[in-house]
Parts: C-alpha cells; sequence; structure tokens
C-alpha cells in the first residue's frame, strides 16, 4: 500500500476534528491510527488533530522499522504493540480532562449513568513510570485492551480500540461523558439512588 | 472441568466399536469446542487425500462449552468432516434441541468412522451407546424418521438424513429436530456413505457454571441488551431472516437470475414483510432462545419450517421466481429430503442460465415455479436432471457441459444470497471462505449493510481485509463456543470471554477468544493447503471479477479482488501465496502441526 484512500483520510479528518472540538484533547494532543494489512496510518507527530491534511498522516509497517517511524507519532510505539497484541483495527489516544482527574485518585472508572454502563460497564486505569512513548506503557496498555475496549492511563489520557476510527470515537467520547457525570455527580455529594440491577456486578467486569 | 464434559465418544462404525476416551484439555482450551475442536481432531482423523465418501473420512460431532449452559441460544453444535462437493475441511452448524441435548448425554465430541454393512443408527441414552439396525428406516423421509424415532424436544432428540444423503447427493444436508439443517458442503453425504441413518440422543447430565454469580449476572447483561437491540428483539422475531431482503435489494446486492442482475422485481413479494403477512402462523424459538426467528408457515401443500432469507432468495430471485407458496413448498421439501436449500437453488438457477443459453435442453427456465418441485425431487433421487450430475452441485454439472464459468460458486459451493459486486467485503469473503462460499464465516451483511457495529463503505476495498478476517475469526470463536451469531448482533467479544469465565471458572479475554477464532481459522487453511488447495482458488466466478453490474445502485461494480487479496494475506501473517508464515503458526500454537 502507497497511498491512502480519501475516503479513509476523510475518516481522520472529521474524527480528528471532532475530537478537538468536543475538547477531548489539546490543539497538539493525541493521535490516532488504523490498521491496513500488515501497515499502519498514523498521525503524523506533531500535527494538529483538528486540522488534519493528507500530508498529515503517515504509513508505516506494524512489524519493521521503515522512514515512517521518523514522523510518525510519539505514540507509534503503543499503537504497534495494541495491534500485535488485540484484534484492533482503529486507535484513538487523547487527552480527556476530566477522566484524568478521575484516574488520578482511582484504580478504575464505574460509570453511574444508564447510558455509559450499557456501553462501558468498567473503564480500568493503568499507570506506567515512562507515561509516553515507553515499551512499558505500550506492553501495559495492550495487554488491557485484551479485555476492554477502552483504557485509561492514569494521569496521561485514554486508548480506545475498534473495527473502525468511528468504533473508537464512540468509546473515547462516552468515557469523557461518563467521567463528567461522575465529577458532578461527587461534587453535589448527594447519596445516589441506585437503579441498575446487578450494579454491584460492574466492578468484577 | 466445568464448561466441557471431558469425554470423547468414538463409534467405529465397521468394527461396531464404541469407545470413550478423554478430552485433551490443553486441545479443549485452545481450540474451545465445537468448528474449532472439529477442525482439530479431523485433522489428525482424515489426511490427505482420502476420498470423501470413502471409510476412511469421519464425522465428528461437537458440542462447546457453551452448550447447555443455558446462556442465550445456547443450544447449537457442529459437524465436522472433508466435504464431498468442495474437497475441503467443512464444519456445518445447526440449532434447535440436539446439540444441547447430545451435550446433555456427557460428551463433547462423537466421532464416527468407517462404514456399516448395513443401514444403521445410533442411540445414546443414560443407559448407554447403542448401534442399531436401521434397515426399516432406508428410504424413509426426514420428517418420517423423526417421528418413528419418538422426537421429543426437551427429552429425545433426532438426527438423521432424508433420501438425498442416502443417495448421495453433493449437496445433502443432515437434519435434527426434524427441520433443522447441518446443510452445506453435503455432509449428508458423508453420513449415506457410511450407512448411518439416524442418530438419537437423551440426556440427563448438566453443564453447570462455576461462578453461578457471574453467570447469573451475564445472563441478565446478555438478555438485556437482546432486547434493546431492534434486530434481536423485533426484526428478527417480527419478520424472520428475510427482513433483509428488501434491504439487500435495495442497494443492488440481491443476485438475481444466477447473478445476471443484481436487483429483483419480484423482491417486495417474497420479502419478510411477505411471509409475515401472507404464509406465517407464528414464529418459533430455538431452546433458550429469545430471539425466535424461525417462521412457521402454511401453504395449500403443507405447514413446516422456514423459509430462511437465503432459501427464499435461492428459490426465488435467484431462479426467477415470485411466487412464495412455491418457494414456501420448495423450502420445505428440501428439508423433508435432506437438502441444501441454498445450494439446491442456486443449482437450479444455474440449470436455468443453461436452458436459456442452450447449453442444455428442456423447459427449466428463469420464473418456471411450476418446475420447482419437480427438480428437487429429482436432484434428492437422482433422477432426471438429477441423475444428469445436478445432484453433484452446479460446478460440476456445468463444467461437465463446459461451461463452468456458469456455476456461481467458489470451491465448487454454491454462493449465497449476496453479490458482491455491490458489497466488496463480502466478495472478500467469499473468495477466501475456507468452506467455499459461504456467509456464516463472517458476513460483511453486517458492517456494510445494517450498520453493525457500524455501517462502513459497502463498495470500498481499502481496510476491508482486516474487517473480514476479524469478522471471520469471530465467527470462527462464535462456532467454537458454540452459540448463533445473531447474539452478535447485540453483544460483543468480551461478553462472550466472561460468559466463559463463568461457566469454566478460568479467565478468559476477548482476545483470547478472538486468538482461539484466529487459530481455526489457520488450521483449516493449512487443512485446505494439505489438500492441494493454493491462493488460486482464493476466487470468484468471471463474472463477478469481470462483467459490471448492469443497473440499480450496484452499477458499473465489479468485486475489485486483487488488492482486497493482497491486503488480506498481508493482514493474516500469510506469504504472497496465501500460506501461513512459520511466525504466525509459532504465535498460533499450530507449529508443531506443520
Amino acid at each position: 500500500m502507497s497511498k491512502i484512500d480519501p475516503r479513509l483520510y476523510e475518516q481522520f479528518r472529521d474524527i480528528g476534528r471532532d475530537i478537538f472540538i468536543t475538547g477531548l484533547t489539546s490543539s497538539h494532543g493525541g493521535n490516532m491510527s488504523a490498521r491496513i494489512g500488515d501497515k499502519i496510518i498514523i498521525k503524523r507527530r506533531g500535527a494538529q488533530l483538528g486540522r488534519l491534511k493528507p500530508s498529515d498522516l503517515v504509513i508505516t509497517s506494524l512489524h519493521g522499522k521503515d522512514s515512517g517511524i521518523a514522523l510518525a507519532s510519539t505514540e507509534l510505539i503503543v499503537h504497534r504493540e495494541i495491534y500485535r497484541q488485540t484484534a484492533a483495527l482503529a486507535i484513538i489516544h487523547n487527552h480527556p480532562r476530566t477522566a484524568i482527574t478521575l484516574s488520578l485518585s482511582r484504580d478504575e472508572i464505574i460509570p453511574i449513568d444508564n447510558e455509559g454502563s450499557y456501553l462501558l460497564r468498567k473503564i480500568p486505569v493503568v499507570s506506567v513510570e515512562y507515561a509516553s512513548g515507553s515499551q512499558e506503557m505500550a506492553d501495559t496498555v495492550a495487554e488491557a485492551l485484551r479485555g476492554y475496549k477502552i483504557v485509561m492511563q492514569r494521569g496521561h489520557g485514554s486508548f480506545a480500540i475498534g473495527q473502525t476510527l468511528e468504533d473508537a470515537y464512540q468509546w473515547a467520547s462516552a468515557l469523557e461523558e461518563v467521567s463528567d457525570i461522575i465529577f458532578e455527580a461527587e461534587i453535589l455529594g448527594e447519596k445516589l439512588i441506585e437503579y441498575r440491577r446487578h450494579s454491584d456486578s460492574y466492578s468484577k467486569w | 472441568m466445568h464448561g466441557w464434559s471431558g469425554k470423547i465418544l468414538d463409534i467405529n462404525l465397521e468394527t461396531g466399536a464404541i469407545e470413550t476416551r478423554p478430552l485433551d484439555q490443553k486441545m479443549a482450551r485452545l481450540f474451545l469446542g465445537g468448528r474449532g475442536l472439529g477442525a482439530r481432531l479431523l485433522w489428525d482423523l482424515v489426511g490427505p487425500g482420502v476420498d470423501p465418501l470413502s471409510m476412511e473420512n469421519a464425522l465428528i460431532f461437537t458440542a462447546g462449552p457453551f452448550t447447555a449452559s443455558g446462556i442465550q441460544t445456547s443450544n447449537r453444535f457442529s459437524v465436522t468432516t472433508k466435504s464431498p462437493l468442495t474437497g475441503t475441511i467443512l464444519d456445518a452448524n445447526s440449532g434447535g434441541w440436539w446439540g444441547m441435548q447430545f451435550k446433555r448425554t456427557g460428551y463433547d465430541v462423537m466421532i464416527v468412522r468407517g462404514k456399516a454393512k448395513n443401514p444403521v443408527m445410533i442411540e445414546i441414552t443414560p443407559k448407554g451407546v447403542e448401534l442399531k439396525n436401521a434397515q426399516n428406516l432406508w428410504g424413509k423421509s426426514v420428517s418420517q424418521t423423526t417421528q418413528a424415532l419418538g422426537q421429543n424436544n426437551n427429552k429425545r432428540n433426532v438426527l438423521c438424513i432424508g433420501p438425498a444423503g442416502e443417495n448421495l447427493s453433493l449437496m445433502a444436508a443432515i437434519m435434527n429436530d426434524g427441520e433443522r439443517a447441518l446443510a452445506r458442503g453435503g455432509p449428508g453425504a458423508v453420513m449415506g456413505s457410511k450407512n448411518l441413518k439416524a442418530i438419537v440422543v437423551e440426556g440427563k447430565e448438566r453443564n453447570k457454571p462455576a461462578d453461578k454469580d457471574q453467570f447469573k449476572f451475564m445472563l441478565y447483561e446478555t438478555g438485556k441488551l437482546l432486547k434493546a437491540s431492534p434486530l434481536t428483539s423485533q426484526a428478527l422475531p417480527e419478520f424472520g431472516t428475510s427482513v433483509v431482503m428488501n434491504l439487500v435489494n435495495a442497494i443492488g446486492a440481491l443476485p438475481t437470475r444466477n447473478f445476471q442482475q443484481s436487483q429483483f422485481e419480484g423482491a417486495e413479494a417474497i420479502s419478510g414483510e411477505a411471509i409475515t403477512e401472507q404464509i406465517l402462523v407464528k414464529n418459533q424459538a430455538c431452546w433458550a432462545c429469545p430471539i425466535a426467528c424461525t417462521r412457521i408457515t402454511k401453504t395449500e401443500k403443507g405447514e413446516g419450517e422456514g423459509p430462511e432469507y437465503e432459501s427464499v432468495w435461492s428459490f426465488g430471485a435467484q431462479c426467477g421466481i415470485d411466487n412464495l407458496e412455491t418457494i414456501a413448498d420448495a423450502n420445505r421439501l428440501c428439508n423433508d429430503l435432506g437438502l441444501d436449500t441454498i445450494s439446491v437453488g442456486n443449482a437450479i438457477g444455474c440449470a436455468m442460465e443453461m436452458t436459456e443459453r442452450g447449453v442444455i435442453e428442456g423447459g427449466l427456465r428463469f420464473g418456471r415455479a411450476d418446475l420447482l418441485l419437480d427438480t428437487i425431487q429429482n436432484i434428492a433421487y437422482r433422477q432426471g436432471l438429477g441423475a444428469a450430475g445436478l445432484s453433484d452441485g452446479s460446478y460440476r454439472f456445468a463444467e461437465a457441459r463446459g461451461v463452468p464459468e456458469l456455476s456461481m460458486s467458489v470451491k465448487k459451493l454454491e454462493i449465497p444470497a449476496y453479490d458482491p459486486r455491490g458489497m466488496q467485503g463480502q466478495g472478500l469473503l467469499f473468495a477466501t471462505s475456507n468452506r467455499g462460499a459461504c456467509h456464516m464465516r463472517g458476513n460483511m451483511l453486517g458492517p456494510e449493510v445494517l450498520a453493525l457495529p457500524r455501517l462502513i463503505d459497502r463498495l470500498a476495498y481499502q481496510g476491508k481485509a482486516g474487517i473480514v478476517s476479524v469478522h471471520q475469526d469471530a465467527a470462527a470463536m462464535i462456532d467454537s463456543l458454540v452459540i448463533c451469531k445473531f447474539t452478535n448482533m447485540a453483544v460483543a467479544e468480551d461478553f462472550f470471554a466472561r460468559i466463559l469465565s463463568a461457566i469454566t471458572g478460568e479467565a478468559f479475554t476477548a482476545d483470547d477468544l478472538m486468538k482461539a477464532g484466529e487459530r481455526t481459522w489457520n488450521l483449516e487453511r493449512l487443512y485446505n493447503l494439505r489438500e492441494g488447495f493454493t491462493a488460486a482458488d482464493d476466487t470468484l466466478p468471471k463474472r463477478l471479477l469481470d462483467v459490471e453490474v448492469a443497473e440499480g445502485p450496484s452499477a458499473g461494480y465489479t468485486v475489485n479482488l486483487a488488492p482486497m487479496l493482497e491486503e488480506y494475506y498481508s493482514f493474516r501473517g500469510w506469504d504472497k501465496n496465501g500460506v501461513p508464515t512459520p511466525e504466525k503458526l509459532q504465535e498460533l500454537e499450530l507449529d508443531d502441526l506443520v
């Protein structure tokens, strides 16, 4: 594969823009990729997620090294490991503020709203010393994604996987909504009335 | 060993020996059960070059760790064998009650090998396993046999062949519970070649979960999602699988008159809506299924199960017939004779085109609903066109007359109800499917039409290989657990992993299961390579590769197979010849087999 299908570029462009506009990441933060055969199409390092041009997408190998690594996102190593260890075909990494805030004080985020419970049930929080672009981080995140479609890295951001970029975007977007609701409920400080049967089992998800 | 009974029943019809031996626990965890376990056992049992209709072939019936557990749709089972139609590895999968009852006999697997001198049947009850004389049943239809042997859905279940299997039609199915079919690839002929008429099961064992609380939670959560999905809670119960007829026709992917067109002017008349309005008596569910997609229909000629979407298409659009009653009659006749409705309807459509092109003589032309039932009878009894070769499927029939390109098949298995020129991913799926053209090996109807899990561009080709591969692996995993693929319309792989963990008491992740599916897919590939299949067999009929759809929403399209296939091999970790690399085999723990 030497060329990127314009329809695939449009998905990167539109979803990247939505991630930025909805406040799910800062101007130059976050990245995303899609797997095509044994290649990865990934956002260029330093490119603005909300303003992606065709030249901001880099094709690189899933397994070996090639010149693509010179331009690819800092988190390429994590993306590669996720593709190697899971059935993911697309990955989105972003820096959701409220979810990051929650990740600083807990080991898992358990939705309390209906939609979040329905979609995610539980989001594990993983912790690594070198929180950006390290093999340790790649191994930890990829391992967690073997059982979940989205995970939080403590103090850093989320990694979501799916069969398409839109899939992964839905989980990323849902996580921040879940986190906002938990955050606001905790600020409100009132006793919650449980309405979900078996809700105590979500922590075992 | 929760989830697995831990026992294999091994029956040699030649010697009459009946043995029970333990199931290898490591093998069970690697391949799960059902289709995966069947493939692994067949690899050792039926070596290269074996004639599928000889006594050296085996029939391997398998349940899975989900079977009879009570989780939604845990009624299914598989049979694995070498296909007499395609020469590939074959697994066929069926619902109803028999699979649940077989698991309750306390076995995970039943291997049947050899050939009986005279017609026999196998009976498994709490008293033991017996081989019995079945001479009095030979020649009887499926309904007659099922009734004679005392079918009782929750207590005693019958699996048998009909006249088509006895006459070794390569399109013969094995039928269970009267009207459910292990249909594709001719497993009924393998059973017929062994002089085995029926297998009756009665069981008392229970598949109890190791973690009851977690199982109860997963049962609740799965039920919640099945109820929430409009497909599993409304569309399928209301209209059955034919709910997709109008949808597939609307996008220009409904093969019509042997794939000469991709839209059928009579689609509305044979749609799920028409079935519900005109011939539906009630809907019905398999054991432990809340979906209840089965149709019970009635026509002037009789009442029975079906027809499913694929059967409505094969006798309808494929043959240019829009008479719903005749289609339902044809479906019921196939069930009673023990025939695969998809292959039979497709093959008749092929014969119709051959008539219209002057290749064969007679009146069997598109639209001749009046000739449909007689033609089916002839196929089952090898009379008329059946004797002339149509009983052996469309490819052999067309090839013998110098027109193999008129057979709409892949690896000699007739293509089901989707024109892949309007669904590019489906084209790649058909071309690479291990048992020949098959929509149950990762149906791209989900992402390309039904937005499951997400709507993708049906006419694009870049990126399709990954999605097809993931769907193929997921299908192999689901067929190994074993449950109905319709649950996957509402719940995803992470649910299945958690259910399996609750049943077995061992931790499984979604990716453990997907890896098991990928392992099965690669093993099936290895089996076919060992049989001499090559990358050249990963193709489609010329019509679909070279002839553009003339009109409608898919106008101007052929299947852009070459780039998708290249991407597919690289995604799968196979070399340019479609052979799994040593690294891939090592990753999948299959390296010791090659």
